[in-house]
């Protein structure tokens, strides 16, 4: 009977283990429906067994010996990571003022948020030489002028990653690495804001005044207080 | 009419606090509405009330307030509704939004109501319009 009984190795396998001790396969149906009853809070029996056959349940027999001492076993990790949440204010086509960086005070668009959580923004290079750039949206003061963006090629997160630093082996350890000469654009970053600067630019144009105010520079000057302004 | 303390500008055109001023509240929670002198508390309170502005019958003080130059016919420590009745039949509030008082504190409004976008457009425009009065300064500044 035992053998061919299926159990979970959580508590419910000890107490069926315990109830199956001397009786037969006869007696199991009821005595799995009491234990489900007070274990799950249903008798589907069905949907006990499809839970462990979908391997959402472990399907183990229940181990003969048990260890002397009771092991602190870790709490299952259910974190599911969300996309980080973007306040409302900012949307694709948002011209954004970026508040840090090589960059601040200059106003950008921000084109989408990528996977990684950050807004991808640019300029465009053309008008203010603000490449892409992925930023995060706390550097950032969203306004409340949007621009009518047209269909962008598709841009990820690894582009923008950069490469480490080649590892020295033990020969070269002590070797003057005069050839490294630091970060260098990659020809496809430049192809691709060739061709999103081609799709934005336009519709920045379309937009009475709004080049100049892309590549002015925000300020604060005498008696604006930011929290007392609008954007 | 009793005159309170003399408020507004110095000189032969000061306005005076009295019964049936209208005011104009600049300070406080109920900033912007305009209220009428009923009475006098002290030599710097006063009752006022503002039945047009759904402003309740308080005391406020004299510093909250602008003087405006509106005055409505009204007895002291006159009823709300006698106050309500004596503003309606000058039409006040429609004076009120003639006067240079309240345009100056509509653009206030507007110009902080602002967004980026607007204000570097106040700015451009700003800058053409004075360069325009400069240039025109210095032509006649030389032809002189």
């Amino acid at each position: 009977p035992r053998s061919s009984v299926l159990l979970a190795s959580d508590g419910l396998s000890l107490e069926l283990n315990g109830l199956l001790n001397g009786r037969s396969g006869g007696d199991l149906v009821p005595l799995v429906e009491r234990s489900l009853t007070v274990h799950r809070g249903s008798t589907d029996l069905k949907q006990w067994y499809q839970r462990r056959v979908r391997g959402k349940v472990p399907l183990q027999k229940a181990p003969r010996f048990y260890p002397t001492e009771d092991c602190k076993v870790p709490l299952k990790n259910r974190k599911t990571v969300k996309q980080t949440k973007l306040r409302s204010s900012i949307t694709p086509g948002t011209v954004v003022i970026l508040l840090a960086g090589a960059h601040r005070g200059k106003r950008a668009i921000c084109l989408k948020q990528l996977p990684s959580g950050l807004l991808l923004v640019t300029g465009p290079y053309k008008i203010n030489g603000v490449p892409l750039r992925r930023v995060d949206q706390a550097y950032v003061i969203a306004t409340s002028t949007k621009v009518e963006l047209p269909a962008l090629p598709a841009i990820g997160d690894e582009i923008f990653k950069r490469k480490g630093k080649p590892t020295k082996n033990e020969k070269e350890m002590f070797v003057d690495s005069a050839g490294d000469s630091g970060y260098k654009i990659s020809a496809e970053k430049i192809a691709l804001q060739k061709e999103v600067d081609a799709a934005v630019v336009p519709a920045v144009k379309a937009v009475d005044m709004l080049q100049s105010y892309l590549r002015s520079r925000f300020t604060l000057t005498k008696g604006q207080y930011p929290h007392e302004m609008q954007f | 009419a009793i005159s309170l303390a003399r408020i507004g500008s110095s000189g032969i055109n000061a306005e005076y606090g009295e019964v049936g001023r209208l005011c104009y509240i600049r300070l406080g929670d109920n900033a912007g509405k305009t209220c009428v002198i009923v009475d006098l508390v002290d030599q710097k309170r006063l009752l006022v009330d503002g039945p047009h502005c759904g402003l309740a019958r308080q005391v406020i003080r004299l510093k909250n307030l602008a003087i405006t130059d509106l005055k409505v016919k009204i007895a002291r420590g006159c009823k709300t509704n006698v106050v309500r009745a004596a503003v309606t039949k000058e039409d006040i509030a429609n004076k009120f939004l003639q006067t240079s008082l309240s345009k100056k504190a509509e653009s206030k409004k507007a110009k902080a109501a602002l967004g980026d976008f607007d204000r570097f457009k106040l700015r451009v425009a700003k800058t053409a319009h004075n360069r325009k009065i400069r240039s025109a300064v210095r032509k006649l500044k030389k032809s002189s």
